[in-house]
């Protein structure tokens, strides 16, 4: 009764009238107008088929994954005298060069670089690196590690940079939140954890889309309003009508984009497997939303439980088990899709793990940390070299390749967008996609 | 308005009977009302209202005892015992969390259940760590006693809780390879704030917390394991254990203000300036620690009454269904049904995302969570059960997933709460006074009375209207 077609007709239509009441028309909208009133604009991030631009899709690994256990330097003494108890057997990883070598339950990953689509960055972080995991996160999220609170990710900025006004289909995360790295100023990335879930229930439609779409800014009858001071550089004051704003906006966009993703997620077949769990589920989501032709840039995934203080091997040995049957269900289904050309994927996580393992046999929280990126178009290889086993921060080891270097690398070479605008700063290009 | 501000706020939201008492006692009065329980967990209370904990009896808690039982038997003996320990302790844990869920729903002590919450968000620990149910158990009490009890005993005591040593490997904090997990949550998250403390205060502190582990429900000492060296602590020189560095970190000004800063966004809004965190941090740390006349400071200011404060917070999902439950005066559903619908808002009991608690404010929000939190509300007025079949029944990391057969449909009966036989007007505008508790826009109050008077056949009005209230904006805050 509410499909998508006529919705978007219903808004352009009243667009007209809304632009003069900016503050609370949804998202969508804002890019129906945009379109409008500036035909000539070529920048526009989302292509209107879905089917035919560059996609990018982020795996976080939440908790600071182990990064020593992972691409493993097993030529390195320094290493196993470093994790007695933990070290990965020089017998039974699987070889890159003759210094570094994949953990071994990445076998599916392997083969994803022997097949030219795997690319391995090397000793990746920042100058200064925070340890702890809630600033470490913001940081890798924010891509400001000079400021103390970011209010946005350097995926929002990159939505705010190149279409202020985009359909909240731009972006999708997968899961309960939507992370700092997709939040912006002006765009709100969709977030959805279950499409079967992904729907109003209510009976009564009719009534609920009145309750739940603005077509004025909000007032809130008989509340005297009162100035509060501001505080320096801090958020907007929140207010009661700020909050049913910014709720009103969420709902429009929850409602306008329902149906299509529980259309284009309902039987989708994969030629593979997806691993059980979340992180599978969720890699299959994206893939069938690829493979439905939703006109979304960036999609963003997380894995999670690599916070490692004790008793690290089995905890480990199974998440690598689901990462690499995960890439490896993802790409089989994007190749099947014909749609592998189109997509980067790229790993990351807050940091790595101290390079001595402590009484637990476990690791402590550490520093650089390697990154996986993954793609028909990417240069298949490693990027620079490992960091020094001995010449430590701390007990950590040294970052080589800045992580805002990655990210400008994807923006500008995968993307097509500058990434001063969004980094604040040029950050040198590494070659992470074939000429 | 605002008697309903102070319980929502200050509990789960207030009945129609709760605002009329609260506005009958005034402002202060009404807090002292609120504030009057004792600081004492529930079994001290009363030994019929707790948890029923009978599943784990006889089922060993600490490591040794575990090992001593599995002495001796074949590998498949082994395994069969270790899940039925595992499946006992997660039925207990269940059984707590709807426990707890009941008490906040209709208990005697709201603000202190409110606060219990606020603390297991502060101080942390998940059940997916920590499965002994006795120790998540233990922790939940230890934070009851102390709901609005003395800062200083606390955070002592949650130093030594059992389940917090597990969750941050202090068990496993030794003086030949220290554990800084708990000393860098316990500055960062816990009392001081990030940018308080250097790197190598936490290595440091995380030296001093050396030995302190537990045995089953006991805290232990091990003098074998600690590091009697000397610690270099902010800038003092000592050989430092646990406690003295709890006891510097008490002196340190910035503890104070950001316990009370904590406290302060809890209650009223994020929005607080460093001078006002300044003036609360100094009602906490004049009363030595005390935080009853902090909390009631808090509870009787302007700025809590003030119009950007009321109405401005979104309801955290554990607010939103033990309100819900409250105000349409349902039962509480079966804990694999909550644990659905709150799990899928993101914020199941027992089960926060990590060492930080729940984020909170926009964090709640986003085109998901709002589905959710409509088709919960919902659910929970009579309408259609939602979709959960990402859900297990027991929480387990696999198995059976929640079919609709397994969910029970809501009592909710509309007529039970006296606005029969009115008209669509009155209908609608005793439900939003009811359930919103503040006026709505003119022509939203229009669109409930065209619904309470041309809804879907087959749905009595005040269900049509109420099942519209719990899908708006508007109920999404408090």
């Amino acid at each position: 009764m509410f499909d998508n077609v006529t919705t978007r007709r219903i808004f352009l239509q009243k667009g007209l009238t809304l632009l003069a009441v900016a503050p609370t028309i949804p998202t969508f909208l804002d890019q129906t107008v945009l379109a409008l009133t500036d035909p000539s604009d070529t920048k526009r991030t989302q292509q209107d088929s879905g089917t035919d631009g560059k996609i990018l899709v982020v795996v976080q690994l939440s908790g600071g994954n182990d990064g020593l256990s992972t691409v493993v330097p097993y030529g390195d003494d320094v290493y196993y005298r470093a994790r007695t108890a933990i070290a990965q057997p020089a017998d039974k990883v699987l070889r890159l060069n003759d210094y570094i070598a994949l953990h071994p339950n990445l076998g599916p990953m392997k083969e994803l670089y022997d097949a030219g689509d795997l690319a391995i960055v090397q000793g990746v972080g920042y100058p200064n690196p925070n340890r702890s995991h809630f600033r470490a996160m913001d940081i890798w999220q924010s891509a400001q590690p000079e400021r103390d609170v970011a209010d946005t990710g350097w995926l929002g900025r990159y939505f705010d940079n190149t279409c202020p006004g985009c359909d909240p289909h731009v972006g999708v995360s997968i899961g309960e939140t939507l992370p700092l790295a997709m939040q912006g100023e002006k765009v709100m990335p969709l977030s959805m954890e279950n499409p079967r879930a992904y729907r109003y229930n209510g009976r009564d439609q009719s009534h609920y889309l009145k309750l739940n779409q603005l077509d004025q800014p909000t007032t809130l009858p008989d509340v005297e309003t009162v100035d509060i001071p501001q505080i320096a550089g801090a958020h907007p004051i929140t207010t009661p009508a700020s909050q049913l704003d910014f709720l009103h906006r969420t709902a429009m966009d929850a409602q306008l984009s329902s149906e299509e993703i529980i259309r284009i997620t309902t039987n989708h077949n994969s030629p593979k497997a997806y691993p059980a769990g979340e992180f599978g589920a969720g890699l299959k989501t994206i893939a069938a939303m690829i493979a439905g032709g939703l006109p979304t840039r960036v999609y963003y995934v997380a894995l999670s439980g690599f916070d490692t203080h004790a008793q690290q091997l089995q905890r480990h040995d199974t998440l690598m088990t689901q990462l690499a049957a995960g890439l490896s269900a993802f790409w089989s289904d994007l190749q099947a899709q014909k749609n592998d050309d189109r997509v980067m994927l790229m790993t990351f996580s807050e940091f790595g793990r101290r390079v001595v393992q402590n009484a637990s046999n476990g690791t402590d929280h550490g520093a650089a940390a390697p990154m996986f990126v993954l793609g028909g178009q990417i240069q298949q290889g490693i990027i620079g070299n490992h960091p020094s086993m001995t010449d430590l921060d701390q007990g950590d080891l040294k970052y080589l390749v800045d992580f805002r270097s990655v990210y400008a690398s994807v923006l500008q070479k995968w993307l097509d967008t500058p990434s001063k605008p969004i980094l604040g700063d040029q950050f040198p290009i590494l070659p992470l996609v074939r000429a | 308005m605002k008697a309903a501000h102070l319980l929502n706020r200050a509990g789960f939201g207030g009945t129609p009977q709760e605002v009329d008492r609260v506005l009958s006692l005034g402002p202060e009065r009404s807090v002292d009302w609120l504030m009057d329980f004792p600081d004492a967990p529930a079994e001290e209370q009363s030994q019929s209202d707790a948890p029923d904990l009978s599943g784990i009896q006889g089922v060993p808690t600490s490591f040794r005892e575990i090992q001593m039982q599995l002495a001796g038997k074949t590998p498949d003996e082994r395994k069969a015992l270790q899940q039925q320990i595992m499946a006992a302790n997660r039925d207990t844990t269940n059984a707590t969390i709807q426990w707890w869920l009941n008490r906040m729903a209709a208990g005697a002590y709201p603000l202190q259940e409110i606060l219990t919450f606020f603390w297991h968000g502060h101080f942390t620990t998940s059940a997916n760590d920590e499965r002994q149910a006795m120790l998540m158990w233990r922790q939940n009490e230890l934070q009851r006693r102390y709901a609005a009890g003395n800062f200083e005993p606390f955070v002592r005591a949650i130093s030594r809780d059992p389940a917090m040593l597990d969750y941050l490997n202090n068990n496993q904090n030794r003086k030949e390879h220290p554990n800084e997990n708990y000393a860098r949550e316990l500055m960062e998250l816990f009392t001081l704030g990030i940018g308080n403390y250097t790197e190598d205060d936490i290595k440091q502190a995380a030296r001093a917390f050396t030995g302190w582990g537990h045995d089953g429900e006991d805290f232990v000492f091990r003098r074998g394991d600690h590091d009697y060296g000397e610690k270099t602590f902010f800038g003092r020189t000592g050989n430092f254990d646990g406690d003295d560095i709890i006891t510097l970190i008490l002196r340190n000004p910035a503890c104070p203000k950001f316990i009370a800063g904590e406290l302060y966004k809890w209650f009223a809004t994020d929005d607080i300036e460093p001078a006002l965190a300044q003036s609360l941090g100094d009602v906490l740390y004049d009363n030595q620690y005390e935080m009853r006349p902090l909390i009631r400071t808090i509870l009787t200011s302007q700025g809590f009454y003030s119009p950007q404060v009321i109405g401005s917070q979104i309801k955290c999902p554990v607010q939103l269904v033990v309100g819900t439950v409250r105000l349409l005066n349902v039962q509480m559903p079966p804990l694999q049904q909550t644990r659905g619908y709150l799990t899928q808002m993101g914020q199941m009991p027992f089960s926060p995302p990590n060492v930080r608690g729940w984020p909170g404010g926009h964090m709640w929000i986003n085109t998901n969570t709002l589905f959710v939190r409509y088709n919960t509300g919902l659910a929970l007025a009579g309408g259609p059960l939602p979709v959960l079949d990402r859900i297990t029944p027991k929480g387990q990391d696999s198995g059976r997933p929640l079919a609709a057969r397994d969910l029970r449909p809501s009592n909710f009966d509309p007529g039970s709460i006296d606005i029969a036989d009115a008209t669509p007007e009155e209908i609608a505008q005793a439900w939003v006074d009811r359930l919103i508790q503040r006026p709505i826009d003119k022509d939203k109050m229009d669109v409930l009375i065209d619904a309470a008077g041309h809804g879907p056949l087959g749905n009595p009005p005040a269900r049509r209207v109420v099942q519209l209230i719990v899908s708006m904006p508007e109920y999404q805050l408090c």
